[in-house]
């Protein structure tokens, strides 16, 4: 684990396929996203609400993600996200995309050929 | 939870209250309520599990912004950015698909109507060159920029009303010159294919909603 905590910058061009990815397993609510991000960063990540609703809203325009109203709780009913088809598709791709770059940047950084 | 309700309405305040803004603060109303339950379970107080939940939402200015304001304001142009070559070349494809459909019912229908005439195999043909042509160029600048991105205006209400008084103007242009030269009657090739080109607007409207049109937008911003 690194001393300081991780820069926003780092992950905020890749917000878009974490959401499709934590909702490529099952619906969730926001802050059921949110709460799964900083889980799984150990919370060494912190995904704010409104950036996640901005995120949710430019996905569902572009059809990678449908919302629906569960039932009532305490606060309220719940707005839940479902990954469509589409959203699939766009996942898997950027997630292959990712791994490319994730290569590519360990070798340009470390200054080394990838070792066989 | 009252104060919830509160803060979130007062971080609204200013914007137009339209179904969608409604929406958006029933969200965040219900996740702020979640979020300060689960606190309390983590054995902070109400108030204090309140505080934490509010501050750790971090600024609302950004997401309030993307709703309209209250204030009069010009409407603003829909637009979305899309990749251009690709969507002409399919809206050209489906047109002239149906358009070509069309075309084959019609021949169909006025020859056992005995109303086509030879006359008409004239313009047949120059409509077929010119859908030809058509397609052949929108494949060109496909080819040539596959991913080329466009931002375009999306209205299209406008244009299909403009469309369709250019394809009424034709159609009765080219029936008026059958009739006064007493010619055969080879002016439905033209009708057929001046509809088509409003479909093409129509077909436009749909397909550039779709998200393999839709070229990405600009990267979240965070905080």
């Amino acid at each position: 684990m690194g001393d300081t905590p991780i820069s926003s910058d780092l992950i905020r061009g890749h917000i878009d396929t974490i959401v499709l990815g934590l909702l490529s397993t099952e619906d969730r609510y926001g802050y059921d996203i949110c709460k799964q991000v900083a889980l799984l960063s150990d919370n060494e990540y912190e995904l704010k609400e409104p950036t996640l609703y901005s995120a949710a809203r430019r996905l569902e325009g572009q059809g990678l993600i449908r919302s629906y109203w569960g039932g009532e709780s305490q606060g309220g009913r719940r707005k839940y996200y479902a990954i469509t088809p589409d959203g699939t598709q766009t996942y898997q791709q950027n997630l292959a995309d990712w791994k490319r770059a994730r290569r590519l940047i360990d070798r340009l950084v470390s200054g080394e050929a990838e070792k066989e | 939870m009252e104060a919830i309700r509160y803060y979130v309405q007062g971080a609204f305040q200013g914007v137009k209250m339209t179904p969608e803004v409604l929406e958006q603060q029933e969200e965040l109303i219900a996740d702020l309520t979640a979020k300060v339950d689960d606190l309390v379970a983590q054995g902070k107080s109400k108030d204090e599990a309140l505080g934490v939940a509010i501050a750790s939402l971090g600024d609302l200015s950004t997401l309030v912004s993307e709703f309209e304001s209250a204030d009069e304001t010009p409407e603003a142009v829909p637009t979305a950015t899309v990749y251009a070559t690709r969507l002409d070349l399919h809206v050209i494809l489906i047109s002239i698909g149906i358009g070509a459909a069309v075309m084959i019912a019609s021949t169909i229908l006025g020859a056992w109507a005995r109303l086509i005439h030879p006359g008409a195999g004239f313009s047949l043909l120059a409509v077929l060159a010119v859908g030809i042509w058509w397609v052949s160029e929108a494949y060109s600048a496909y080819r040539e920029s596959p991913d080329a991105v466009e931002t375009r205006d999306l209205v299209y209400k406008a244009r299909f009303r403009k469309a369709l008084l250019v394809w009424m103007g034709v159609a009765f242009g080219s029936a008026l010159i059958n009739v006064v030269a007493q010619t055969d009657f080879w002016c439905w090739p033209i009708w057929v294919a001046g509809g088509t080109w409003a479909l093409t607007v129509k077909v436009e409207e749909r397909l550039s909603r779709r998200a393999e049109f839709q070229a990405p937008s600009s990267p979240a911003s965070e905080d």
